[in-house]
């Protein structure tokens, strides 16, 4: 597991791997949406029931904070805001600016949602293949009129297959700078020139040489639709995903008053 | 005399600087193992961009079983593969099994055939084993033999081939001539555009020379024009040069 990074496909065994990409991608929307007003007990539920599979991934607490710890940053910069600025019960008062009860629940509340999201999100791309997830977006898309299905998931199939290669080319390229010390000239302008205009130069041409040669095999739009694996267990993990989201509405009820109050 | 698959007649693709190819008139048979030798920018994969009908010439004309390869694209690029030179940016699926089912997913063949097909050509490319790979992870050799199987399965007569050795280590080399070798013997007409012809010159039974203003300046049998290579900016086969016979991995 030392070679997962954030949000990339691992190949493996476990029962997410082979559930049929439409359930999963279901499964996420719906648990996205209940969290948007999850409280804290519906949280706690969510993270009791994902953590085992996260577990089986590999990706102890431990790992998942390290790797998002950025993003974690992030969260607490969101929850101290919050925490100054909405009104309520002062806990502290440092400088005139007052730290409220209400304040540091809601931003905690509102961190651990993301971080959970987060957390989805990451299992959601190690169990999933890059292909099936263009096959999920061209199925779901199907009966959207005036949505041309087949070339959109072509598109988004070749944005993931495309950005870790735009992200290596960056490396190579700055690489390529810093070595006849181009660090030592911090201008803006002068990054622009031979950093991105280099490197938009060759990713247009890499983006070239790859519409060729899919020309050069026959690419259209009337292609094979695309197969879907499954496990059998399908309908149990829809159900019981249901149940959970069911469960954690019931346990948000509150939260979910308080949006409109 | 078979009757040609590829007749090239005088192929004219002038670029704005005055560089390109100039004149080509060519015919290629079945079975034919032909090396498009030539220095750097002498026009060698603008030339094979023409056969796959990927550019439009300035002038003349290349037809395929007597029709233009402009007719029809989708015959034409069936029959017609090509391997591009950088592996990378023609790979297009994210698992070898993918990569190499994308062509026939293009021809709409149906789910079923297409399992099949695929199991067949990772066997025979020796790949079946990284078949759930991400073709990332794979060494150059590897890359290339799976960009080879990527148009195999779709049953192609010819195979063109842009600097199949660029970036390849000698072993890696040496298991893609191998390949290649082994595709012509069954009866698959190969043209492989190179500037390094020490690898497959043996195995050649046609060579076509271009020199450094795009013009085909030679056509024959590569033992003949062994002692032409250095004039036109290609290095001559070490073996030759030193007056030996072929080595014993090349015959």
């Amino acid at each position: 597991m030392a070679d997962l990074t954030l949000f990339s496909f691992q190949a493996g065994t476990t029962v997410l791997h082979d559930l049929d990409i439409r359930v999963k991608t279901v499964l996420v929307c719906m648990l996205s949406m209940v969290l948007f007003t999850a409280g804290f007990s519906a949280c706690l539920a969510c993270f009791l029931v994902v953590y085992p599979f996260t577990c089986a991934m590999g990706m102890t607490l431990s790992r998942l904070i390290a790797r998002l710890k950025g993003f974690i940053l992030l969260l607490i910069f969101m929850a101290a805001a919050r925490a100054v600025t909405v009104p309520g019960e002062p806990i502290l008062s440092v400088s005139g600016i007052e730290i409220t009860r209400q304040g540091l629940a809601q931003g905690t509340l509102v961190g651990v949602r993301f971080f959970l999201v987060m957390m989805i999100g990451m299992l959601f791309a190690a169990t999933t293949r890059p292909a099936a997830l263009k096959s999920a977006a061209q199925w779901f898309l199907k009966p959207v009129p005036f949505v041309p299905e087949k070339r959109v998931a072509l598109m988004i199939s070749l944005c993931l297959k495309f950005f870790p290669l735009i992200l290596s080319r960056a490396g190579q390229t700055a690489d390529a700078v810093n070595a006849r010390c181009g660090s030592v000239r911090k201008n803006p302008v002068r990054q622009i020139r031979f950093l991105t205009f280099p490197l938009l130069k060759k990713t247009v041409i890499s983006a070239d040489h790859l519409c060729l040669a899919m020309d050069a095999r026959c690419y259209t739009e009337h292609r094979t639709d695309p197969a879907f694996e499954h496990n059998g267990r399908e309908r149990l993990f829809l159900g019981a995903g249901t149940g959970l989201c069911a469960a954690m509405a019931v346990l948000s009820l509150d939260a979910f008053w308080m949006i409109f109050w | 005399m078979p009757r040609p698959i590829l007749e090239i007649d005088q192929l004219t693709h002038a670029f704005f600087n005055g560089t390109g190819i100039h004149d080509i008139c060519t015919r290629i048979f079945p079975g034919e193992f032909i090396l498009l030798a030539g220095p750097n920018g002498s026009g060698k994969t603008t030339l094979i961009r023409h056969l796959n009908a990927l550019v439009r010439p300035t002038s003349g004309e290349i037809r395929l079983h007597g029709r233009s390869v402009t007719a029809d694209l989708i015959f034409t690029r069936k029959t017609i593969g090509m391997v591009f030179q950088d592996a990378d940016t023609q790979i297009v699926a994210d698992t070898v099994a993918d990569e190499v089912a994308f062509g026939l997913e293009n021809l709409n063949t149906p789910r079923a055939r297409i399992h099949e097909k695929v199991h067949e050509t990772l066997a025979y490319m020796n790949l079946i084993h990284l078949k759930d790979r991400n073709p990332s992870t794979l060494s150059g050799g590897e890359k290339r033999r799976l960009a080879i199987a990527g148009i195999l399965v779709m049953d192609p007569e010819i195979i063109v081939l842009d600097e199949p050795f660029a970036n390849l280590d000698h072993p890696a080399s040496r298991d893609l001539v191998e390949v290649i070798c082994r595709l012509n013997r069954e009866g698959q007409t190969i043209i492989m555009a190179t500037h390094e012809v020490e690898e497959v010159i043996t195995h050649a039974s046609r060579m076509l020379i271009m020199d450094g203003q795009g013009r085909l300046v030679k056509d024959g049998p590569p033992n003949e024009l062994l002692g032409n290579l250095e004039r036109f900016g290609i290095r001559e086969p070490c073996f030759s040069r030193m007056g030996y016979t072929a080595p014993p991995w090349q015959t």
